[in-house]
């Protein structure tokens, strides 16, 4: 019932008394733990908890323990704002931590460079000014990287495909979803592929089949979708109610895993950056373990984002020393490097102007079903981040 | 012909949620602004049945739809109760509230991720093949069915049995009626009970046949211009209304840009607002007297 005890913490540190004097680490996070799209960020900041709680059990960090202030923030960027600022104010966080809809990120932001202090982001989509460029106070561990991704999907789709590629795209009514479908189907032409429909799905759809009926209709043969995962997922089940017998290739966000095993289709392929726990590493035990024994709400499959921030806000606030303030959070952020240990291709390395990574890696999973098995369908491949 | 399915399928969809705003607006004249968050929480009640019933999903689906009824008329005694005699925009106010208490707690107890309440119980839901190519998933097919009972059940409750009467009564003139001896009270519980079950039906088929997020509540409040368009009184009204916004809505999908579908419910209900205010079957007088 961990879910349970971060949201009722966070309605005690909604209520409790400004802290005065820190023996702590204080990390200020708001996140969506309710709201239509908590499910991309409640797992990841049950995850988050469970790292920094086995990170205080073994001491903490420089000999000091690591405070976690959880607040919801519902995806409202108002509720995100005032959050922000209580936790600026009253808990003098020293790194703030972002795991919410990209429409909060503006307020947060302002709100963060007028206090200097850093600002991560932590399973929501890296916003711009982490990339190259980077923007000084603003950092990113999440997983999925606009037009990167895209890139990535493509050239799979290139290289699998034995016949023209009639592409389909679907994606989300959000800015971002369609931003990257836009640039997806911008890209198509010089990969030798035809776009022959797009469909921006709004939210609150109660049937998806009219949207892959226009897609079947259109004639794709392959389908690309960079959204969330409900709009992936529910356009791929109408398009098999359809009859529709093409390749679908779309974002491996948290719930991939679990549903390339629910629906046992050996045409989806999900792209992501993460290594899903099929591959059984030492870090995938591990966190199975950590799961199991905090008694985790969500499955240990969708931890991955919440771990990997826990890594690298340890690894920051171990190379802050103590006493630390947010300019040397700030500095240690801005020479990191953080061994991943296989749960993504590569390391994170984040340098002055590179607050994202200097290579984005990816991998492809599909289901096999002669072997009832997850298997990787493209393994690791990266792109250089400039 | 997969046009006309995909009209019939959505019509259904609103139709079946729209009758639960109509059914507690004609009674009590109450805006239910919770609908969509009940409606999604008979969803969860079934995920729940059905991992107590394990092996058992009539007995699950039963349960749920007992519970679901039963949460209703609760709402009615535990909340809307005390509202009675107050402004009506109170009364809106106060569902309000209990739609965010509702989001609450339904992450906190089933948490955020996305569920599957048909792999719970054990359903699959094959598509079927229909005469001109179309295809229709079998939980959809259910679903149009059981908005065509649901309907011809509250049609027959409210015309023919003593309760449907008095409740037909209690929303004409509820001091008269309380005259009469009508235990207003009563009425106004099964109203909510019976908005409930019928919103969770439509909940419950929607999950079974595509899974169940948190973005169901807003499902429930696309639903609502269709009750508009119809008139908020008039169970006729919903079924035309739910149809015209589903025909419209597909249409523009289908033939002009997929992104109006969301703004779609809402014109339509801006030019029945222009042309004909109290709504396609709803009464003058009843908006006159809002």
């Amino acid at each position: 019932m961990r879910a349970s005890k971060i949201a009722f913490a966070a309605l005690a540190a909604t209520l409790a008394v400004p802290a005065v004097a820190q023996d702590a680490y204080v990390v200020g996070i708001t996140s969506a733990l309710t709201g239509p799209p908590a499910s991309t960020y409640a797992p990841a900041m049950e995850a988050l908890q469970i790292y920094i709680d086995r990170v205080n059990a073994a001491g903490g960090v420089n000999g000091k323990q690591i405070k976690l202030v959880i607040l919801d923030d519902s995806a409202e960027p108002s509720k995100a704002t005032a959050n922000v600022k209580r936790l600026l104010t009253q808990d003098n966080a020293v790194l703030l931590v972002n795991a919410s809809l990209s429409s909060t990120y503006a307020p947060i932001v302002g709100e963060a460079k007028r206090a200097e202090v850093p600002l991560l982001f932590a399973s929501g989509v890296c916003p711009r000014e982490v990339y190259p460029p980077a923007d000084p106070l603003q950092f990113c561990t999440t997983a999925y990287a606009a037009t990167y991704d895209s890139r990535g999907a493509l050239t799979f789709v290139k290289e699998t495909s034995k016949q023209p590629v009639q592409l389909g795209l679907a994606a989300m009514a959000i800015p971002l979803s369609r931003a990257e479908m836009d640039f997806a189907e911008q890209q198509a032409p010089s990969f030798g592929m035809r776009v022959v429909d797009k469909e921006v799905i709004p939210p609150p759809t109660p049937d998806y089949t009219p949207f892959a009926t226009k897609l079947k209709e259109a004639g794709a043969n392959w389908v690309f979708s960079w959204a969330p995962w409900v709009t992936q997922v529910r356009t791929l089940e109408a398009l098999r109610r359809l009859d529709w017998a093409g390749d679908y290739i779309t974002w491996a966000h948290l719930e991939s895993e679990g549903e390339l095993v629910r629906l046992k289709d050996g045409k989806l392929f999900v792209i992501g950056a993460n290594s899903l726990f099929q591959d059984n590493l030492p870090i995938h035990r591990e966190i199975a373990d950590a799961a199991k024994k905090a008694n985790a709400k969500y499955p240990a499959q969708q931890m991955t984002e919440g771990w990997i921030a826990g890594m690298v806000i340890e690894a920051a606030l171990k190379g802050a020393g103590w006493p630390t303030t947010p300019a040397k959070v700030q500095a240690s952020m801005q020479n990191l490097k953080v061994d991943l240990k296989g749960l993504r291709g590569g390391q994170i390395e984040w340098t002055k102007d590179n607050h994202f990574r200097t290579k984005q890696y990816y991998r492809v999973y599909r289901w096999d079903s002669a072997k009832s098995v997850i298997v990787v369908a493209k393994d690791w491949y990266s792109y250089d981040v400039k | 012909m997969q046009l006309g399915v995909n009209i019939i399928v959505l019509a259904a969809i609103y139709a079946l949620i729209a009758c639960g705003y109509v059914l507690i607006y004609r009674v009590s004249r109450v805006l239910n602004l919770a609908h969509g968050e009940l409606m999604m929480l008979g969803s969860y009640l079934l995920l729940a049945t059905a991992s107590t019933f394990t092996g058992h999903p009539l007995v699950a689906i039963a349960v749920a739809l007992v519970l679901s009824l039963c949460v209703g008329a609760l709402v009615y005694l535990f909340l809307m109760r005390k509202m009675a005699g107050e402004m009506v925009l109170a009364a809106v106010l106060t569902t309000i509230a209990l739609g965010i208490l509702l989001r609450g707690v339904m992450v906190i107890v089933w948490s955020a991720q996305q569920q599957y309440p048909g792999q719970a119980l054990g359903v699959v839901n094959p598509a079927i093949a229909l005469p001109g190519g179309a295809r229709i998933s079998t939980m959809a097919a259910l679903l149009v069915l059981a908005t065509a009972v649901i309907y011809g059940a509250l049609f027959a409750f409210l015309r023919f049995s003593r309760w449907g009467v008095r409740m037909r009564a209690a929303g004409q003139n509820p001091l008269l009626a309380a005259q009469r001896g009508i235990n207003l009270h009563a009425i106004y519980a099964l109203a909510w009970g019976l908005s409930t079950l019928t919103g969770s039906i439509a909940g419950m088929l929607i999950s079974l046949d595509s899974g169940l997020t948190g973005t169901m509540v807003l499902i429930g409040l696309k639903a609502f211009p269709a009750a508009l368009v119809g008139g908020l009184d008039s169970l006729v009204g919903a079924l035309f209304g739910a149809l015209i916004v589903a025909a419209a809505e597909i249409s523009l999908i289908h033939y002009v840009d997929p992104l109006l579908s969301d703004v779609v419910p809402f014109l339509v209900l801006i030019v029945m607002l222009i042309i004909r205010p109290w709504g396609l079957f709803g009464t003058r007088e009843e908006l006159d007297r809002v």
